[in-house]
């Protein structure tokens, strides 16, 4: 509709034209021919008026047409992201019946002497555990999306150290080195308005991560520091990395890398982190080489 | 021995939850829906009814629903599928005795249908999860405003550390797991740091204990979890 307005109102002034032109042939219109002479300099002038005028035009149709698709493309992206959220829960509660008649089914095998019966049974239970986990672990990355924060100050500097204290007694800690820098000079960070719990979760998730990827005699270095008006904590290690064309898929659920296949785990840490974030209105960045290390960033606003 | 009404429209989980449940040492009764649910509470007068809240036709919430406001006080365990929060505090609003997500331990079911059979029917129908204010010695939690006093004077907790101390007083005498703590109260279940747990407990302890270094309400059970030791009463 507006494309068909648009396009009348360019033909109208040609049509006009025509219109008088055809007047003043016909005599209708007083007779005197109109001489317009003007200098080299003013034909330019107004020559290059009319190229303007033109262009700028032309951009102006351009921006409102960016303008569009923008608008569009974003809500396209809310659209996936709702309906990815709304598979997951389909999914999650398709699981959840057949899982709960699993889990009382294996419960009531009585363990019977043969040993690799008794083999198996333990197998369907370990495995039955582990969806069921992977089912309740996915419903919480959509319930972190949704929920409503227990916002108040929080002292990052404090939340690392004691998430740091925890990583210094997970298990293979020992081996590795772990360092933590934060600012006292000239003044310590800020309080950054959060949910602590969330944000413990997602710093030791990262730490997790990192000395999970991170092989023995390795170093893990944990940072922090204000940047305008955000904290950014940085987990890094000089684990195995991940290949630049992997990055940006370490943030989808469930997501696995096949170089870390032999690590155990659900693909489900990093999106979670980047859940508890992005719910705090920051953001998440990773640099990784393969070889050397990795770099995960989380920027939260002051 | 106790008796149990197991609801649920799943046969593949009726027909091995029963059985497990007699192992466990109850009489078990099951019905296939809500309708049935009902019937079989009017006329086997069972002593616990473990009830699935999806269902076709009559849903559990709206069994649960019915049984209260006819005066029904049979403690009811819920068997929910949906892990929001909301949905949670909703079926407690509602009279529910305590809920398990799907998919569940079928230990943990049995854990739960004892100490729920253990607390017994308080005096004026109301169960602890459902009571407004609750009440232990001059220590008292209301609900509805989520404030906490001590002697009549009201004490400064994070929401937080109140929804801790309100399951830990709905909860009296039994021992929480740290990583029950962090499902019910925070709402996650992943098993990184059940360390937040113990940060909470300690600001729970300055603020309700006497003496913090010597807790008498929130006790820690070595290797397990915590407990609340005071007697809790609705009101």
């Amino acid at each position: 509709m507006a494309r068909t307005v648009g396009w009348v109102v360019a033909v109208l002034p040609l049509v006009a034209g025509a219109v008088l032109a055809w007047l003043g042939q016909t005599g209708r219109l007083p007779g005197e021919r109109y001489d317009v002479g003007a200098l080299p300099g003013d034909w330019a002038l107004a020559a290059g008026g009319a190229v303007t005028a033109v262009a700028v035009l032309v951009l102006l149709v351009a921006t409102v047409r960016d303008r569009r698709w923008g608008r569009r493309l974003r809500d396209r992206t809310a659209e996936a992201a709702q309906d990815r959220r709304l598979l997951l829960s389909r999914l999650d509660h398709e699981l959840k019946n057949p899982l709960t008649a699993m889990r009382a089914a294996t419960a009531n095998v009585a363990a019977g002497s043969d040993p690799a019966q008794a083999a198996a049974v333990r197998t369907i239970e370990e495995q039955v555990l582990r969806l069921s986990r992977l089912t309740t672990d996915l419903r919480k990355i959509a319930d972190i999306e949704s929920a409503r924060l227990d916002r108040r100050p929080v002292d990052l500097a404090d939340l690392i150290e004691e998430m740091v204290d925890v990583a210094r007694d997970l298990p293979g800690a020992a081996e590795r080195e772990l360092a933590l820098d934060l600012p006292r000079a000239p003044w310590p960070l800020p309080p950054v308005p959060g949910d602590a719990d969330l944000l413990s979760l997602a710093v030791a998730n990262l730490l997790d991560n990192a000395l999970k990827y991170t092989p023995p005699g390795g170093r893990v270095e944990v940072r922090a520091r204000e940047a305008a008006g955000s904290v950014v904590v940085e987990v890094a290690d000089t684990g195995q990395g991940i290949a630049p064309d992997e990055l940006p898929q370490v943030w989808e659920e469930m997501y696995r890398s096949p170089s870390a296949r032999a690590v155990p785990g659900s693909g489900l840490g990093l999106p979670l982190v980047r859940a508890v974030v992005e719910r705090h209105g920051g953001h998440v960045t990773a640099d990784s080489r393969v070889g050397e290390g990795t770099v995960v960033r989380l920027s939260l606003p002051v | 021995m106790p008796s149990i009404l197991l609801v649920d429209d799943e046969t593949a989980i009726t027909d091995n939850l029963a059985p497990f449940l007699v192992r466990a040492g109850f009489e078990v009764v099951v019905a296939g829906d809500g309708d049935a649910a009902l019937a079989r509470i009017a006329d086997s007068a069972p002593s616990l009814v473990v009830l699935d809240v999806l269902m076709p036709g009559r849903d559990g919430r709206s069994v649960l629903r019915e049984v209260r406001q006819g005066g029904g006080t049979v403690p009811i365990i819920l068997l929910t599928q949906i892990g929001e929060s909301g949905e949670r505090a909703m079926a407690l609003e509602e009279g529910a005795d305590d809920y398990l997500n799907k998919p569940f331990d079928p230990h943990e079911l049995v854990a739960r249908i004892r100490a729920v059979l253990r607390r017994g029917t308080p005096p004026a129908g109301r169960s602890l999860t459902a009571a407004q204010r609750l009440r232990s010695g001059s220590l008292v939690l209301d609900r509805t405003s989520q404030r906490v006093f001590r002697d009549d004077a009201e004490v400064v907790l994070t929401p937080r550390a109140t929804t801790l101390l309100a399951f830990l007083m709905s909860h009296p005498g039994e021992t929480v797991s740290r990583e029950r703590l962090l499902e019910e109260v925070w709402g996650w279940s992943f098993h990184t740091s059940t360390r937040t747990v113990d940060t909470r407990v300690a600001e729970l302890r300055r603020v309700v204990e006497v003496d913090s270094a010597d807790p008498q309400l929130v006790v820690t059970v070595p290797g397990e979890g915590y407990r609340f030791v005071g007697t809790v009463e609705a009101g």
